[in-house]
């Protein structure tokens, strides 16, 4: 997996009835854009480490620089 | 089969300064049951929801505590290209539901018991198949043919 920052990231619901879950990476550890990332949690905004697994997806976006 | 591929969720790490507040908010937020508790680039600790009751709450800590107050430590590890056997292994030997995933030395994941009995119970399904097809649709041989 490959992320850049700005870009999100979203975890799909392992229930039935789960909902999915997103964040945002606010920095890439790893080399070549690869995991770790440090991202931001949508609602509370607390900040993790995150090691993605196959239940997630990276949603990229068009950078301006 | 390696460890790695049996990986059903990601892995969400917390650094050890940050609170118990902080880990709770975060397993909700992030879906999960437990986090890596990460410092530096090193994995120190894992912290489950049930560390957060049994050792937080249940103690009267409060919810601005460290969350290495609460974590175990040290972590049982497995290797990302160990095979899973191996997992089997340490899950006999430990009486822990969580190992954690390294690859170089460094987490890449958590590996849950419930991760492998997902994986069995569906293993089982697949093996029972046929024999519940057997049972339900009973095969029946041809007659033989009769002598002239």
């Amino acid at each position: 997996m490959q992320a850049s920052v700005g870009d999100r990231i979203v975890i799909k619901g392992h229930h039935i009835g789960d909902h999915d879950r997103d964040c945002e990476v606010l920095e890439v550890r790893g080399p070549e854009g690869g995991p770790p990332y440090r991202v931001r949690w949508g609602d509370s905004g607390h900040e993790t480490l995150f090691f993605p697994g196959v239940d997630a997806s990276v949603h990229h976006f068009e950078h301006v620089n | 089969m390696r460890t790695i591929d049996v990986i059903r969720r990601s892995g969400v790490g917390i650094s050890p300064e940050q609170t118990i507040r902080d880990a709770a908010t975060i397993m909700e937020q992030a879906g999960v049951g437990s986090l890596a508790v990460i410092e530096g680039e090193h994995l120190v600790g894992i912290v489950t929801d049930r560390d957060l009751v049994r050792r937080g709450m249940a103690r009267g800590l409060p919810p601005d505590a460290r969350v290495d107050m609460v974590m175990t430590a040290p972590v049982v590890t497995i290797d990302a290209d160990d095979e899973l056997h191996h997992a089997f292994a340490l899950f006999r030997t430990h009486a822990v539901r969580r190992l954690a995933v390294e690859q170089d030395g460094r987490f890449v994941g958590m590996l849950t018991l419930d991760d492998l009995l997902v994986d069995l119970a569906a293993d089982m399904a697949d093996l029972a198949r046929p024999v519940t097809a057997e049972i339900l649709f009973a095969h029946h041989d041809n007659p033989l043919p009769a002598r002239a």
